[in-house]
């Protein structure tokens, strides 16, 4: 076991970050070429940027934006808020990131991460149940809107069980596996999947707006490119 | 000239059903518009984002109505995203490789051309997106792909190709008859109001080129009449041109190809008589077309005014001359999504309803967050889905209208008006009366002893 735990924390975990890194780098630099690409050809090159700032930074902290469907858009928002939190400012984390980076920052009390971490488990329960008892959202969800929840709330549960090992009714070691393995398999899907709006979302309204400015004469090249010029209407 | 097999529930014209080989034509159009239009980012965008939250679904007047999960814009959308990912990206292509993927069929284009024309583009609910996913934007671009396959509803091809191919508008009103018309609109001026307010036809040089909707000149008279009176007693430079006075542009409900052809005759018609501004009657999409212009005429195209602008203008300025007694019946105002769902006019017209109106409410929601007629994206002009438009899509609009008890709702938008009058009729709201905002404004003019300012 003791070796499976070095070879996750270790090989494992390296080889998913920096796939997190760079397939998230990736999504990055293909939004902000094509962003250029778009602006460089149109012909209506104003952009309404204060109105596009706005609604970027509006969403980014959606309180303002709870009313439609308010109690999934705060549970949704807080389980935002958990994992976001937990992973970066616990303690133990802290550490590891002193360790690896050589950088430090302050880090959440332990009591404070302790609820936070429950609070990421049971919103993530709830956005699941959510997610299969509303006809509208069942009728739109994949696999992977299903299955993203559970996973994610595996690293919190484990995690939970390894700072109060005095609860923990499987083994230490074992448990420590199993947080590192599920973090790790979030690392790798998060570019693969919809988790890759984590950076992708600050640029969803902006190319929404750019989506509508369009080089000069396009309607008439895609006539051109079809044959279609001399076609009555 | 019935539809080929009963597929929509709109009439598309018969040599529609000649297209041959549907799903490859489909696909080259896809291909040949993602490369020279800007649609490709945001199918980029969304095709990876899309969290399937169902925010959209409680937002969409639609779903509300009819509680069919295909009514949801995420769904829909999905229709054209699926295409998009399995031909358009190497995830896509990659996995019909190695499975046997999902492929386009003609059953899926009929289905598509159902979906695309049940969603009035009104983009209510990219508000409550959180990635801001543009759902109308998708309708816009499926509807193109379709119209490149033959699938158009009959109401809106026929009107684009009078316009583009025919009288030159529209309506089909020649030249001579739009003469008759104004000199007719004058003459009813003079003995309504006994004041020598002009239409001004073929004028070079002035500030305002005129594009109404067309149909205003068969059908909303009072309209124009107040357009005119506020030019008359504000001194506004303006022209109405003989060789295109339509601002409809039909083209922005299924073909930006079209859309581009109609756009540059508004160009063109502005260059001809020397014209400085585009100015926009009271219609909701001709004035989105018409902001769109600069996309077809690039840093040349001219300023568009819409007319609610410009008398608000006027009235901020003090120019505008107002009787002191107000309209008394109570009255509200119904946002058109093309002005107001993006937040550009809002306040405008609010502006002018309170200088005129004792008793002015508002719906809920309302600007922004205002729900469509109904008869959006075009639809109202597809008379065989009356029914669906007025009973399902404009259920929520009537009880918008019975919750503020007003009897007179103002819509300054002529397909708005259409739409209403049918909401209206078919829900039990027939002693509402549907009007256009300066159909009221020309009430309230003061003309003064001496026929109004502009004849001082």
């Amino acid at each position: 076991m003791q070796a499976w735990l070095e070879w996750a924390r270790g090989p494992a975990f390296v080889f998913s970050f920096v796939f997190l890194l760079l397939g998230l780098l990736r999504h990055v630099a293909l939004t902000a070429w094509e962003v250029a690409h778009v602006w460089r050809r149109a012909g209506d090159k104003k952009l309404p940027l204060g109105k596009l700032l706005r609604t970027t930074f509006l969403w980014l902290l959606p309180l303002t934006r709870l009313r439609n469907r308010f109690w999934f858009g705060l549970t949704s928002f807080v389980f935002h808020i958990a994992i976001l939190v937990v992973p970066v400012f616990l303690a133990g984390h802290v550490a590891l990131w002193a360790r690896g980076l050589g950088l430090s920052w302050p880090a959440v009390p332990n009591a404070v991460a302790d609820v936070l971490t429950l609070v990421a488990v049971v919103t993530a329960v709830l956005l699941l149940a959510q997610r299969v008892f509303s006809r509208a959202t069942r009728s739109l969800s994949r696999f992977q809107d299903y299955a993203l929840l559970p996973l994610i709330a595996v690293p919190f549960a484990t995690g939970f069980l390894m700072m109060h090992p005095g609860s923990n009714p499987f083994d230490y070691q074992a448990t420590f596996f199993v947080h590192v393995m599920s973090a790790n398999l979030i690392f790798v899907l998060t570019p693969l999947t919809k988790l890759s709006h984590m950076v992708l979302m600050p640029s969803t309204q902006l190319v929404a707006e750019l989506a509508w400015h369009w080089p000069v004469d396009s309607g008439s090249a895609v006539g051109r490119a079809l044959g279609k010029e001399g076609d009555p209407v | 000239m019935a539809q080929p097999s009963g597929k929509y529930s709109y009439y598309v014209e018969s040599r529609a059903g000649d297209v041959s080989d549907r799903p490859r034509k489909f696909l080259e159009a896809f291909a040949a518009v993602l490369e020279h239009s800007s649609y490709g980012i945001a199918l980029d965008a969304y095709a990876r984002v899309g969290a399937k939250c169902s925010r959209c679904a409680a937002s969409c007047q639609l779903y509300e109505a009819t509680g069919d999960p295909e009514d949801i814009p995420c769904l829909r959308s999905e229709l054209l995203l699926r295409v998009y990912r399995r031909y358009f990206t190497y995830g896509g292509m990659l996995r019909a490789r190695l499975f046997a993927d999902f492929s386009l069929t003609d059953e899926y284009l009929d289905r598509m051309g159902e979906q695309f024309y049940r969603c009035t583009a009104c983009r209510r609910c990219k508000l409550t997106c959180p990635f801001g996913v543009d759902h109308g934007l998708v309708t816009h671009l499926a509807r193109y792909l379709l119209a490149e396959v033959g699938v158009i509803p009959k109401a809106l091809v026929v009107s684009v190709r009078e316009q583009l191919s025919g009288v030159g508008n529209t309506s089909a009103i020649p030249p001579a008859a739009l003469r008759d018309t104004c000199e007719f609109l004058q003459d009813e001026l003079k003995e309504t109001y006994g004041v020598d307010v002009k239409f001004p036809i073929d004028v070079e040089g002035a500030e305002h080129v005129f594009f109404p909707a067309v149909s205003d000149y068969l059908l909303e008279p009072d309209t124009l009449m107040g357009n005119a009176a506020v030019m008359h007693v504000t001194g506004g430079s303006w022209t109405i041109g003989t060789g295109n006075f339509d601002g409809i542009n039909y083209g922005l409900f299924y073909s930006d190809r079209m859309m581009e052809r109609i756009c540059k005759r508004v160009g063109a018609e502005v260059r001809r008589l020397k014209g400085r501004k585009v100015l926009v009657g009271e219609c909701g999409h001709a004035t989105r077309s018409a902001w769109l212009l600069p996309n077809f005429l690039g840093a040349d195209a001219p300023p568009v005014v819409a007319f609610l602008q410009y008398t608000y203008r006027a009235l901020a300025a003090g120019k505008l001359p107002l009787k002191r007694e107000k309209i008394p019946e109570r009255l509200t105002y119904h946002d058109p999504c093309n002005l107001a769902r993006a937040g550009k006019i809002t306040e405008e017209p609010r502006e002018i309803l309170k200088a005129i109106s004792a008793d002015f409410v508002e719906m809920t929601p309302n600007r922004t967050e205002n729900y469509c007629c109904g008869g959006g994206g075009g639809t109202v002009s597809i008379d065989e889905i009356r029914a669906f438009r007025t009973k399902k899509m404009g259920k929520r609009k009537a009880d918008q209208i019975r919750a503020t008890g007003a009897k007179l709702v103002v819509a300054p938008c002529a397909n708005c008006k259409k739409q209403l009058k049918e909401v209206c009729e078919d829900n039990g709201l027939e002693d509402v009366r549907i009007v256009g905002l300066h159909d009221l404004v020309l009430k309230c003019i003061d003309f003064g002893s001496t026929g109004g300012r502009h004849a001082e």
